[in-house]
């Protein structure tokens, strides 16, 4: 079972949702049973969830990618590599091809089509992937490194070291997604069994709740559910909302200075207030209802 | 001969100059002493990403032979500048009147970037 946990808006709640919801898992399983529970912040260009988790690594592993380098003797300036290159990368000026990496996406386009094989290419590392365990959860991060502007081969990379392709029966990924809904929203979302869609109630939160939520309706045919953070004024717009789209709210945790000194300490909330292992526990079980739900009957 | 000049909307020789290098919807391409011109539309103005470099290998490819603009990102200069051509500083006014600050050499040249990298994406 994969769930990714996404918002569109930043600052809603995914990581709290995510790593309490993967906590809570872990712990409801006896230990000696084989069937691990992951939880993998794929926001790596913030990623925070270790800071509540606190696992120790085991295992690292770097993400590289093709860059390419141009012979500038071989080169005679034609322009074909330009005018293959879908981001820019590329120009042609006053005789000689310029490169500019940060706008380039490895897709290789230019190395191909040089007519002159003046192009090579060079591995470059553009991120980190690590790997461990805190008590009877697992847990993986990628961050991308510093001055890079492409997090989607992290993720894709992270994911491909951690899910395997045929997942043991009642192994569950919990995947935080990073905000937005652009490539590595889409890359987190691939794969996935369940959109649980996090929102506070607030014209900003329904705004970027809706995007997300168009998303999973276009691209990917997988069950949504709503958790509303924060919540306690303004609960409508979502409700409204939700009851349009026909997506469930499933788990509802209040605006409370206390639930934010506790995020502040990094502690989790099922920790701080044992009260919400349950409704951690409720939300596991409504979503597990929602995708067999969904699953064709033998 | 011909330099280009960005434009924020084309009616002709009123045309309002834009400050705005690589993602302003209109270039003027424009003979400084006979003021022949065509106005072409910005085939960067919504890349995804390096706009600044597709609008100045446009003016490569167009063969200008100078630009005015507003603001210059750092990699639309490297272009320009690795191509030797030369950038200048509008300063406001007209087509008409640029032209002549243009021909009488008061425009102030970029020697180096003006604005930061994403400077010409609306906000």
């Amino acid at each position: 079972m994969i769930i990714t946990v996404a918002s569109g808006k930043g600052g809603t709640g995914k990581t709290t949702i995510a790593t309490n919801l993967a906590w809570t898992i872990s712990h409801m399983q006896e230990a000696e049973k084989k069937s691990p529970t992951w939880l993998i912040d794929c926001d790596v260009e913030e990623p925070n969830a270790a800071l509540f988790i606190h696992p120790t690594f085991e295992k690292e592993k770097k993400v590289e990618r093709q860059l390419p380098i141009i012979n500038q003797d071989q080169c005679t300036g034609c322009g074909v590599c330009v005018d293959v290159c879908e981001y820019n990368a590329l120009a042609v000026a006053g005789g000689k091809t310029l490169f500019f990496k940060e706008l380039c996406h490895a897709c290789g386009s230019c190395v191909l089509n040089c007519p002159e094989g003046a192009i090579h290419e060079i591995s470059e590392t553009i991120g980190l992937l690590q790997r461990g365990s805190s008590d009877l959860l697992k847990f993986a991060h990628g961050i991308l490194e510093i001055g890079w502007s492409s997090p989607t081969p992290i993720i894709r990379d992270l994911k491909k070291w951690i899910i395997p392709k045929q997942p043991q029966v009642n192994s569950t990924y919990i995947l935080d997604a990073s905000p937005g809904t652009t490539c590595p929203v889409v890359e987190s979302f691939r794969g996935a069994d369940f959109a649980l869609l996090v929102t506070e109630p607030t014209p900003f939160g329904l705004h970027d709740l809706a995007l997300v939520a168009e998303l999973i309706f276009k691209e990917f045919k997988i069950p949504p559910g709503i958790v509303i953070n924060k919540s306690g004024r303004g609960d409508e717009i979502i409700e409204k909302f939700a009851s349009e789209k026909k997506i469930p709210i499933l788990m509802r945790v209040p605006l409370s200075r206390d639930i934010a000194e506790a995020y502040a300490r990094g502690t989790l909330l099922v920790d701080a207030f044992p009260k919400y292992k349950g409704q951690f526990i409720d939300l596991h079980k409504k979503i597990s209802e929602m995708i067999r739900e969904r699953q064709p009957k033998r | 001969m011909h330099i280009a000049i960005t434009l924020a909307d084309n009616k002709g020789l009123e045309s309002s100059i834009s400050s705005v290098f690589a993602r302003c919807p209109f270039y003027i391409l424009i003979d400084p002493k006979t003021k022949i011109f065509t106005i072409e539309e910005n085939p960067a103005q919504n890349a995804s990403g390096g706009a600044g470099v597709k609008a100045a290998q446009w003016m490569i490819d167009k063969e200008a032979t100078a630009v005015i603009t507003g603001n210059l990102g750092p990699k639309a200069h490297d272009v320009l500048s690795s191509a030797n051509m030369p950038a200048f500083k509008s300063q406001g006014g007209n087509i008409e009147e640029t032209l002549k600050a243009y021909n009488e050499k008061e425009l102030e040249s970029f020697f180096e970037p003006n604005v930061d990298a994403h400077s010409g994406i609306q906000k």
